[in-house]
């Protein structure tokens, strides 16, 4: 479904330019979930940031496919109508544009770049309304601006309704579990857990065993360096808590 | 012995056009002593241009090179009035509503009304001089002695004319309150709107105001506010500029406890320019000015903001104002000039200003996109949301047709 082929990808201007993305090979089949896992500094939200078209970073070689389409030519708007969803490490504040205002003009721009009917109000209320029950986010707190004042593991909340409303084809997590209490990682576990789908791949980026206990990849991926090093199943990275990235890499190397 | 028209010529340094018909109006007008001093103050000056240091930006003159019927007419839609009074002000006529708010009352004055510091608003004082219609209207005074409790609009609206000049006043009795909504939408080359609010003890008024001239057009609107002991007096502007506009608002406290909020928003396409300036003066102890003004400029539009604070020694006291002015230069070749000023000379005052001028947040419109919302559809909502909080104080009747009418411009103009 994601198909990535010696990816490649700078950050910086002319002679600033870094390689951080350095022949990155990857490939989540639909249905799938895979975690991705490395250091601090690794490139895993970079990587993310480019699969997601943001500004800033120069894909150097390799290819990046969605169910066989070229995403590199894509705007990002059109990416994410197509499916590809990112639930940031850092979300942004958006001031004066409330949640549900924010939420229903992506969805209805993405269905009308689609050529989708938009969704009526009470549709949208309806589903707003379970979904926020489900993930503890009062009606109150969805009228108010998007993640402006929100505390951080509310924003990783909000990130994962935003997923599940819009839900999207494609969706990487880069770092949603970090900041949330033990209660929230299970309803953000939850939430993923009820988005899995023959249909649908999921990316996991992050830092810790304990959401994977939750959410039981496919596959886990060591990214260290701008690539992936090493791969293996859900016991990878039972075995990077233990022996840490030293240990597993040391042997790998 | 009233000044003949080739004394008034030589007032004027260097007439050009323009000023030359503007002569030959006032000559029109039947003679007056207030009249003619009104116009000799503006001949002090002729029409405010670059060289004039409260007008350095906006140079009425150089755009104003003769006066020329519009090309358009109303550029947009008054806002709505529904079943509420309207006085509609237009080139040659005026048509009064058949039914007023309770407690507002219409005072029509044939003749020409002093104008006090005059020399301070020279296009104030150009209009004093020349709303006058031949054999009719010359100021309309708006007296209100209760609570009125529903708006009464003014539209100053042209079809196609030379000129539209139009003096109000309006006297606030103790007390009483009367929501004001002004819609100043074009059809005239060049259009100049006067009014003046006296504002009595405990009275209060709230004044919403929507601008759209067209880029052929001059437009000003200048508002001469004195505010009585404990009165509010709140004001909200949208403007969409002119080929130059100036909205113009001069306020003193005069007694003590009055409360000013002064907010406005401006978004100027290609070809447009709009100018807030505001002058408030603390001449009283313990009252309050709060002003926001909010801009959105594109490529080829200017915005203007000139805000000054003064706070006398002694008789400011206790003043506590604040001046926040921010914009969006939303393409390359946007133009924003703005001058905060304070002048501060009472030793025991809250004052504060903050002024900011930048583009729009890359991170933010990065994450609208990631999310479905194309680029200029996530660069009008971020500006829209922007401008927002100048809007607030609109009155309610009105406050959304502003705010849609700022989205309508954002959502066509903005890519
Ligand atoms: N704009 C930039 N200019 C220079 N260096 C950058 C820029 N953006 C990212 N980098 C560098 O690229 C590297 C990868 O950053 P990235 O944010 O992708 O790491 P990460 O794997 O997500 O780390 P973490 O686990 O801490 O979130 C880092 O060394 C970072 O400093
Ligand atoms: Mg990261």
């Amino acid at each position: 479904m994601l198909k990535l082929d010696q990816l490649s990808a700078t950050v910086g201007e002319d002679d600033e330019a870094k390689t951080i993305i350095n022949g990155l090979s990857l490939e989540v089949p639909a249905g799938e979930v895979h975690a991705i896992m490395g250091p601090n500094g690794a490139g895993k939200s970079t990587l993310s940031y480019v699969l997601t078209g943001r500004g800033g970073y120069e894909v150097t070689g390799g290819s990046a496919l969605l169910e066989g389409e070229d995403l590199l030519e894509m705007d990002p708007e059109e990416r994410a109508a197509k499916g590809l969803f990112l639930s940031f490490q850092y979300p942004v504040e958006i001031p004066g544009v409330p949640v549900m205002t924010f939420v229903r003009t992506a969805m209805n721009a993405q269905r009308s770049a689609r050529g989708e009917e938009e969704i009526s109000a009470p549709d949208f209320i309806k589903r707003s309304r379970e979904l926020g029950k489900q993930l503890n986010l009062t009606p109150e707190m969805l009228k108010r601006p998007l993640n402006v004042g929100f505390s951080g593991g509310e924003k990783k909340r909000l990130e994962i309704f935003q997923m599940m409303m819009l839900e999207p084809r494609f969706a990487i997590l880069d770092e949603t579990d970090s900041g949330l209490d033990i209660d929230a990682l299970r309803t953000v576990a939850d939430g993923v857990n009820a988005l899995r789908d023959p249909a649908r791949g999921m990316l996991v980026i992050t830092h810790y065993q304990r959401l994977l206990d939750h959410i039981k990849p496919d596959k886990v991926h060591v990214l260290a360096g701008g690539k992936i090093i090493k791969t293996g199943g859900p016991e990878l990275a039972l075995r990077l808590e233990k022996e840490g990235y030293d240990g597993v890499l040391g042997e790998a190397a | 012995m009233a000044l003949s028209v080739s004394d008034l010529k030589d007032k004027f340094r260097n007439p050009g056009a323009a000023e030359l018909e503007l002569i030959a109006r006032y000559a029109m007008l039947p003679e007056s002593g207030q009249r003619e001093r009104a116009f000799e103050a503006f001949a002090s000056t002729g029409l405010p241009h670059r060289r004039m240091e409260a007008w350095k930006w906006t140079d009425f003159k150089a755009n104003l090179k003769s006066v020329e019927a519009s090309s358009r007419g109303a550029q947009c839609a008054p806002l709505p009035a529904a079943d509420q009074a309207v006085i509609e002000f237009s080139a040659g006529s005026v048509s009064l509503p058949t039914s007023l708010p309770n407690g507002v009352k219409l005072h029509e004055r044939k003749d020409a009304q002093a104008l006090g510091d005059a020399e301070e608003v020279p296009l104030g004082a150009m209009t004093a001089a020349l709303a006058g219609r031949v054999g009719g209207l010359d100021t309309l005074i708006i007296e209100v002695t209760e609570t009125a409790t529903t708006p009464l609009h003014i539209v100053a609206k042209g079809d196609r004319d030379e000129t539209n000049f139009t003096r109000v006043s309006v006297i606030v009795r103790p007390g009483a309150h009367l929501d004001l909504v002004e819609s100043h939408v074009g059809g005239a080359g060049f259009s100049s709107f006067l009014i003046e609010i006296g504002m009595q003890d405990g009275g209060s008024f709230n004044r919403t105001v929507l601008q759209h001239g067209s880029a052929d057009e001059a437009q000003a609107i200048t508002a001469v506010v004195n505010l009585g002991d404990k009165s509010e007096y709140t004001q909200t502007a949208l403007a969409f500029g002119a080929k130059v506009a100036r909205l113009e608002t001069r306020l003193t406290h005069q007694e003590s406890g009055s409360h000013a909020e002064l907010n406005g928003a401006y978004l100027c396409a290609k070809g447009f320019h709009a100018d807030f300036t505001s002058h408030v003066r603390h001449g009283a102890p313990s009252s309050v000015t709060r002003q926001v003004t909010k801009g959105a400029v594109l490529d080829g539009g200017t915005g203007v903001f000139q805000g000054k604070f003064h706070v006398p020694r002694t008789i400011g006291q206790h003043t506590d104002a604040d001046m926040q002015h921010q914009a969006l230069l939303l393409e390359d070749g946007a133009e924003v000039f703005a001058k905060p000023e304070l002048e501060i000379y009472a030793d025991d005052v809250e004052c504060a200003h903050g002024n900011t001028s930048g583009a729009l947040d890359p991170n933010q419109l990065f994450y609208m996109r990631q999310r479905g919302i194309p680029e200029a559809q996530a660069r009008a909502l971020l500006t829209e949301a922007f401008i927002a909080e100048a809007l607030e104080t609109a009155h309610e009747s009105v406050r959304d047709a502003l705010t849609d009418a700022a989205r309508s411009f954002l959502m066509e103009s903005v890519r």
